[in-house]
């Protein structure tokens, strides 16, 4: 038989590729807990809401941590195909973690543990526009306010889940699965900031470019040390799209442009125009504190607001790398901030990428202030 | 961890043993190309400056249809949605077909590829015809047969065929035969219609390579786009396992030349 022809060599080469790694048992460093479970790559008849847990949120909406000292999160983020819009008149068939692009706001607290559950859906179609029950604020946000006027599509292909805010093996945890298969593993937050996740299968370009990147937000453990309460929590996004008009209505993925960092659109949060048409709200004389993170894949980002001066900036959004009065900080792909701003006075306040090549492609955005309190 | 995934390879390939068991009788089949012997370079680790030398053989044309699979399903029902073991496929086998042996041609029209079918059904498929699935080097060396020599040319064709591995359209494929793509052997459709299962999709290198950002720049050290395009492909095929069944997998069937059955070396149809 022909198949016999095979085994015997694939059997030998399985003998010489040694045989056991064991896996790393939990321990701790620096009050840092190592050493997780493996992955465990299954299936399942699930077909529920793609995105659940608690503290999961739409940008630039951000979940207050309503519970005390540490938390053990059920997560999942499942891998769907939308049909979403990114800026007016430019539609395509993105690959995204829960339905948008970028995928939904992760919050946790230093020192969580977060059991992370993915299905690759991208071979089957999920509606996220409709109310649905056991989902996450995610999917609420979304229903109501679909800014991406998301419509369910197929394009099967295989994916993976990189959660910078992880310290894991690559090769267990960040392990490729195809479509129908189901991924579940454990990550601690050792680290408090802002850190992306991306899906890492390659081309990680490709994978990237067509929208598979969001944000996890891991707050300090003691918080940031200001003596003082911000009055709103924004999460900013900057990614690039790289999108050519394709056969039909739609736009598809242009390649040449990926490859010559040369983006059709640099936007916030997913879509060119949508902190303008919904800008960000607070008052003259209040604080406000921004998540900005660059997802790239490729570009940098010159995080400017106009009309203001940012108080205090923690690079990475961890407490010891406290900076004050920036004008600009510089975030490279993967990079992010966590910034206080002081809201001067009633008015409009313009956020930009500083590299205006950028905010003349969409990177720029609004945050209107009303009127002082008392 | 790897001794897991040893195991699920070496289970991998006892069932694939097994599968070649289940009874399965072949049926009318599409148009055999010859495919003379040569070498190629493929993206994965080779010799350094050694090609890889691939035999002839005979490749189908066309990928296989819905039509051509509900003909086999009838001679071979232990293949068919309704009974195939569950060992040899996920679910979604088949998904779309309105039932056991009728195919759903209103909605995705006649002579279009078969897709949602797991690797084990196609080598069934395959071996019902006396055939069996194209090793990978055969496939890869097959497809690069282009006969285009300009660079300028090759990069403009790879460019759209690296955007066309970000978006195809498992919903609306079209017929076989129609992507104008054609080898100077006079091989259809290896790119611009569905992926291909290979008999070898998952060779033991793709554990050693642990797929991450930085294999496609490993896989090309040419600089070539056409080897940027290939490393996708090598690596989305590499990250399948058996048991799938997606609307971008299909599959071709090939023949050692020597098989008897074979009765026209110019490659007309049986």
């Amino acid at each position: 038989m022909k198949v016999s022809k095979l085994i015997l060599p694939m059997v030998f080469g399985l003998l010489f590729s040694g045989l056991a790694i064991a896996q790393t048992a939990e321990y701790t460093l620096d009050g840092k807990i190592f050493g997780m479970p493996e992955a465990e790559v299954f299936t399942e008849d699930y077909d529920g809401p793609p995105v659940v847990g608690e503290y999961v949120t739409m940008l630039p909406n951000l979940k207050p941590l309503d519970y005390e000292g540490n938390k053990h999160h059920e997560v999942r983020i499942d891998i769907i195909v939308q049909e979403i819009e990114v800026a007016e008149g430019v539609r395509y068939q993105a690959w995204t973690f829960g339905g948008t692009v970028p995928g939904p706001v992760l919050h946790v607290r230093e020192g969580d543990r977060v059991t992370f559950y993915m299905k690759n859906r991208s071979d089957e179609e999920v509606t996220i526009t409709e109310p649905s029950k056991g989902g996450s604020p995610f999917m609420k946000q979304v229903a109501e306010n679909p800014y991406q006027k998301n419509k369910s599509a197929i394009m099967p292909m295989p994916h993976s889940m990189d959660f910078h805010a992880g310290t894991v093996a690559k090769d267990d945890k960040w392990r490729t699965i195809g479509p129908g298969e189901t991924i579940k593993f454990d990550w601690i937050a050792n680290y408090p900031g802002s850190y992306i996740y991306h899906c890492g299968t390659p081309s990680v370009l490709m994978h990237t470019s067509m929208g598979q990147h969001g944000v996890v937000v891991v707050t300090p453990k003691e918080g940031y040390n200001t003596g003082y309460e911000v009055d709103h929590e924004y999460v900013i996004v900057q990614s690039e799209y790289y999108l050519t008009k394709g056969s039909g209505d739609l736009y598809t993925y242009d390649f040449e442009a990926a490859f010559s960092n040369n983006p059709s659109h640099v936007v916030f949060n997913g879509h060119q125009t949508i902190l303008h048409d919904q800008p960000l709200k607070a008052n003259a004389g209040e604080r406000v504190r921004f998540h900005v993170s660059n997802n790239g894949p490729s570009g940098t980002s010159s995080f400017h607001v106009i009309g203001g001066i940012f108080d205090r900036v923690w690079l990475e959004g961890h407490p010891f790398n406290e900076m004050r009065g920036m004008q600009t900080v510089l975030l490279g792909a993967s990079n992010s901030a966590t910034i206080d701003m002081i809201i001067p006075e009633e008015g409009k306040y313009v956020l930009v990428d500083h590299e205006f090549v950028d905010a003349e492609k969409g990177a720029t955005g609004t945050l209107k202030a009303g009127p002082k309190k008392n | 961890m790897r001794l897991l995934k040893n195991i699920v390879t070496l289970t991998m390939l006892l069932m694939m043993w097994a599968s070649n068991l289940l009874p399965a009788q072949g049926v009318l089949q599409t148009k055999q190309v010859l495919v003379p012997a040569g070498s190629f370079h493929a993206v994965l680790p080779e010799v350094a400056g050694e090609p890889i030398q691939v035999d002839s053989f005979y490749m189908n044309e066309t990928v296989v249809t819905n039509e051509q699979f509900a003909e086999f399903l009838k001679t071979n029902p232990s293949w068919r949605r309704s009974e195939i073991p569950p060992v040899f496929t996920n679910k979604g086998y088949l998904r779309e077909w309105k039932s056991d042996l009728e195919p759903n041609y209103e909605d995705v029209g006649t002579n279009r590829p078969v897709t949602r079918v797991s690797w084990f059904a196609a080598n069934a498929y395959c071996d019902a015809q006396g055939g069996r699935l194209p090793t990978l080097n055969e496939w890869e060396y097959s497809a690069q047969l282009l006969g285009i020599t300009d660079k300028a040319a090759m990069d403009k064709f790879s460019s759209s065929l690296i955007s066309w591995y970000s978006g195809i359209d498992a919903q609306n494929l079209a017929e076989v035969g129609t992507t104008g793509i054609v080898t100077t052997k006079g091989v259809k459709d290896q790119f611009g219609l569905v992926m291909e299962w290979v008999e070898d999709f998952k060779p033991i290198i793709a554990d050693e390579l642990s797929l991450d950002c930085g294999t496609v720049g490993r896989m090309n050290t040419l600089n070539s786009l056409y080897n940027y395009a290939a490393s996708i492909r090598y690596i989305t095929r590499m990250s399948f396992n058996p048991k799938i069944t997606t609307g971008m997998v299909g599959f071709r069937c090939a023949y050692d030349k020597s098989v008897d059955t074979f009765q026209n070396e110019h490659g007309e149809t049986l």
